[in-house]
């Protein structure tokens, strides 16, 4: 109905003013309208009289004597005899004094809290009511004069300008509002329900007033830091940081939901940014250097990804988790590389903490590629803090793997557990060390025939020469070239040996090993019995015959036997070491020896002969008796042999003792290791100089640790340099002692 | 140890008597040289000089050196000693060889008793040139050094140093002990060089040594061996 006099209007209007601008194609008569009609003089004064009560009807909430229609009528007709500005004045006056008015409900004291929120509601949905029915009674003058006019509120303006000015201004009742507000969240917070919607509707009135960013927003914000820095405070001392660290994401989810059931959207960023604050920011050196070695420790994915999110919202936070991480790994990889008591699980260690740490950065750091490179680079550093021994022992774990009878792992497992140390190794700086210790392993598998599978061996040789390059591994290839000729070179020989017109009864194996590729044995003369002496003559023989100029050199340590022997249990068969056999077959002729007659028949030496004996009659199979009995060799001790000896298997194996490495190994191992690279200083540092001619000292140096491919002390560079200064192959300037010149 | 070798004898009787001999000298000397002093110098007379004091295989040997000494009024562990040494370009210490003596004595121009003396107090003075300081002290190397060894041995090393850096390095004492107490037995020629480098330029408190410069070790380890010990102290 409204619209229908609206469109009437409208229609007058374009009456007056389309004319005026169109006349092309239609024409259109325009007739001036008859006279107006005169109003009466107490039109206006009766009818703002009716207009009067109307709204003061509204305003009590009483009904209203006239139809709503009327009215609207009774404004429009106002209207059309421009008496708009003072219809608004008046209607202004009068929805003033009543707002005025109303303060008045807000002055008592004896009001709670709760009862006041409600009251202050309660008039406010009220006011916002009666201006919306005001407003439609005088849409018109809204709509003609108050639009038109910019400097003018609209009616819905003006109320709620009246409702600031006269109710919420009021500093008291503003403060109380406020207060309460205030009292009902933290309420909330302490876990009580709150009438949400009670606070919705209020919260929305201080923003409809303009006046929640001033009066709420600010208050409540430094309410809220104060309440959670308390509550910080407290709790990071009486939590554990997994339950702390619950705690924080629930009050962040709590908060959230808060902004989306009352606040204004707008106090999210400030409020959720105070909590992560006072509860995050405030503690994170605390919360880590508390919490994050235990979750670690025990691997607690749920809160160490609980704990990456929540950081990942604080300043600086990612920076503090990951500086810890790394320092976390440094310490634990230390510990576990630093001790050498632990030496024997070092390696599974090593492997078992890499697998846990990856873990936690995948699941847990969302694969964050500056933890997983920060973990690399803690890896690196602790795994080098002490110098040679991970990488003897890397290698050792990876001959323990190669190795025949480990039956713990399948083909694909140990392709795995080959990868995961290849990923250790990648750490390792002195690879020269790993390499030393895992050619004299290699060598003990090949010869010794205990290697696990070809294809793993090979499999590992192709990851080493694709970590370190084809220099590294070529010595290596050549072993395992050696070995294949070997068993070409062992066909032709048996040829050989059938054409012979004195066959012997032993059958012989040789391997055929080139000087370098192998680690360096040292040689050993033992009292071979003369039939081994003969075949190794008849193999010179041969073996020279066919590649002249060769030298041959027969290694005693390497070498291993089957002997056939007869207990009274019956025929068995023994694998044995060379020494071994040596040692047993001098029981062939005699019943019993001394330690003294044994070493001067077969000539080993005392160390290696002790060994030997201990194996033989201390060991799991005693074909030997030793007396007096004992774990150790003695001097004085006697043995003979054991004919009472039993064993399950026909064949036996008791040659495991050439597998093993002795100290002595060790260190010559080591040693070999450091003199090399007291060469490869030396050939670098010559290198470097031959090519610059004159260089200063410390380029000299920054030089070197650019070529050098191992860990290095300044203090042995600069020995290696005086060394080739005593030597001539450089010299210091004569005036300048830093810079040095190569001598040619 | 040929240093300690020829001290046996240096008669210590009357060092006041020979100084006076040699003041005296002087005096009376330097109006004679400035009347004439190339007329002065004979080859012959120095030849004669020499074998005053070289057996027959034409050499002056440890011996004779010691007389030579008391002749000129110098014990022969003076330093001085060192730098007529260095002026004969003699490559052996306690030996002067004929080419030596002639070739030395003729640029000293001196050819008898007297007139060396007249020079000991030039000889001298050639320490307080700095360039020439150095290369005495690069000579006393070579010129100490068992010529069948490529490196001093420590002890004669020490004899050495004290004589020539012991009065001027503030440090030789602290230095002494730490050669002492290590497990160095030869200083090779490199290290020999840089203790003088160091003399001259490391602060006596130690405190503007570089330890990532080139000094050799050895002098890295002496410095970490008296911090560490004033750190004790």
């Amino acid at each position: 109905m409204a619209e229908d006099i609206q469109h009437n209007q409208k229609s007058n209007f374009n009456g007056l003013t389309k004319p005026a601008k169109a006349g092309a194609s239609k024409k259109l008569i325009i007739k001036n309208f008859k006279d107006r009609p005169k109003l009466t003089d107490s039109y206006t004064e009766d009818t703002w009289l009716k207009l009067r009560d109307a709204v003061g009807a509204i305003q009590n909430s009483t009904s209203i004597q006239y139809n709503l229609e009327e009215l609207y009528q009774a404004v429009e007709n106002l209207c059309s005899y421009k008496v708009s500005p003072m219809l608004y004045k008046q209607l202004r006056q009068v929805c003033e004094d009543h707002v005025r008015a109303q303060i008045h409900q807000f002055r008592e004291e004896s009001l709670d809290s709760l009862s006041f929120l409600k009251r202050m509601n309660r008039c406010w949905q009220d006011h916002c009511r009666q201006t919306i029915m005001i407003r439609s009674i005088f849409l018109f003058l809204d709509r003609t004069y108050v639009l038109q006019n910019s400097l003018l509120p609209s009616i819905w303006d003006t109320g709620l300008e009246l409702f600031r000015a006269h109710i919420v201004s009021d500093s008291g009742v503003q403060s109380r509002t406020v207060e309460g507000i205030l009292e009902q969240i933290e309420r909330e917070r302490n876990g009580e329900t709150v009438d949400r919607s009670l606070l919705r509707s209020l919260l929305g009135m201080l923003s409809d007033l303009q006046v929640y960013k001033d009066s709420f927003e600010q208050r409540f914000l430094t309410e809220t830091t104060r309440l959670y820095a308390a509550e910080g405070q407290r709790l990071m001392q009486d939590r554990d940081v997994p339950e702390y660290l619950h705690h924080v994401a629930r009050r962040l989810e709590e908060e959230n939901d808060r902004v989306i059931s009352y606040l204004d959207q707008s106090t999210q960023k400030p409020l959720i940014a105070a909590v992560e604050k006072q509860l995050l920011g405030e503690h994170m050196t605390a919360i880590l250097q508390k919490g994050l070695r235990t979750l670690l420790d025990e691997s607690r994915e749920c809160e160490l990804t609980l704990l990456y999110e929540l950081f990942n919202k604080v300043k600086g936070g990612l920076t503090a988790l990951l500086q810890s991480w790394r320092e976390y790994i440094k310490s634990s990889g230390g510990e576990i590389v630093s001790s050498p008591e632990k030496d024997k699980e070092m390696v599974q260690e090593l492997l078992d903490f890499k697998d846990k740490m990856d873990l936690v950065s995948q699941r847990c750091f969302q694969r964050n590629d500056t933890f997983i490179n920060a973990m690399k680079e803690a890896f690196e550093n602790f795994i080098n803090k002490r110098p040679n021994k991970p990488a003897e022992l890397i290698a050792k774990y990876v001959d323990s793997k190669l190795r025949a009878g480990n039956k713990e792992a399948t083909e694909e497992e140990l392709e795995r557990i080959l990868d995961k140390i290849m990923i250790i190794f990648r750490f390792i700086h002195g690879k020269d060390v790993f390499e030393a210790f895992y050619k004299k392993d290699l060598a003990k598998r090949l010869l010794v025939g205990k290697s696990a599978s070809v294809d793993a061996e090979k499999s590992m040789l192709s990851k080493l020469k694709h970590e370190c390059g084809a220099a590294f591994t070529s010595k290596l290839e050549g072993m395992f070239k050696d070995m294949e000729l070997s068993k070409d070179v062992m066909i032709q020989f048996k040829q050989y040996m059938q054409n012979q017109t004195d066959p012997s009864n032993i059958e012989l194996t040789v391997n055929i090993l080139t000087m370098g590729y192998w680690p360096s044995y040292i040689p050993m003369d033992v009292h071979l019995p003369a039939e081994m002496v003969k075949l190794q003559e008849v193999f010179k023989l041969f073996y020279l015959g066919k590649h002249s100029g060769r030298k041959l050199q027969w290694q005693p340590t390497l070498g291993h036997a089957v002997l056939k022997t007869e207990f009274k249990e019956g025929k068995k068969e023994l694998q044995v070491s060379l020494f071994q056999t040596l040692v047993l077959l001098i029981f062939n002729e005699a019943d019993e020896c001394s330690v003294e007659e044994i070493r001067t028949a077969t000539g080993i030496e005392d160390g290696e002969l002790k060994r030997t004996l201990q194996s033989l009659a201390c060991g799991k199979a005693r074909v030997l008796n030793k007396t007096p009995r004992g774990k150790e060799v003695e001097d004085a001790d006697r043995f003979h042999f054991n004919s009472d000896f039993r064993h399950k298997l026909f064949r036996i194996k008791i040659n495991q003792i050439q597998m093993k490495e002795t100290v002595e190994e060790q260190v010559s191992t080591t040693e070999r290791v450091f003199q090399d690279r007291q060469y490869q200083i030396d050939a670098a540092v010559v290198r470097i100089m031959k090519m610059r001619k004159t260089l200063s000292h410390n380029l000299l140096v920054s030089e070197l640790y650019n070529q050098l491919k191992f860990p290095v002390k300044p203090a042995d560079l600069k020995k290696r340099i005086e060394s080739l200064i005593d030597r001539d192959y450089m010299e210091r300037d004569k005036e300048n002692a830093n810079q040095y010149h190569y001598v040619a | 140890m040929p240093v300690k070798k020829k001290r046996k004898s240096s008669g210590s009787e009357d060092p006041s008597i020979r100084k006076c001999k040699i003041t005296s000298y002087c005096r009376t000397q330097t109006p004679g040289r400035m009347v004439n002093p190339e007329d002065q110098f004979s080859n012959k007379k120095c030849l004669a000089w020499f074998y005053e004091y070289a057996g027959s295989d034409d050499i002056v040997g440890p011996e004779s050196m010691e007389k030579f000494c008391e002749d000129i009024g110098v014990e022969p562990e003076n330093i001085v000693m060192l730098v007529l040494a260095w002026k004969l370009e003699a490559t052996n210490m306690g030996f002067f060889t004929k080419e030596e003596w002639l070739k030395g004595m003729t640029s000293l121009h001196c050819d008898c008793t007297e007139r060396l003396q007249g020079r000991l107090d030039y000889l001298r003075s050639q320490l307080n040139d700095p360039v020439i300081f150095k290369s005495i002290y690069r000579y006393a190397f070579d010129f100490a050094r068992d010529k069948d060894q490529r490196s001093l041995d420590m002890d004669t090393a020490k004899s050495m140093l004290a004589l020539i850096l012991g009065r001027t390095w503030p440090l030789f004492p602290v230095f002494h002990q730490f050669l002492e107490q290590s497990k160095y037995k030869v200083m090779n020629k490199d290290q020999w060089y840089n203790v003088l480098e160091f003399s001259r330029t490391v602060n006596t408190d130690l405190s503007n040594y570089d330890e990532d410069g080139a000094w050799p070790v050895m002098l890295d380890e002496f410095v970490e061996w008296h911090k560490a010990r004033n750190i004790a102290l």
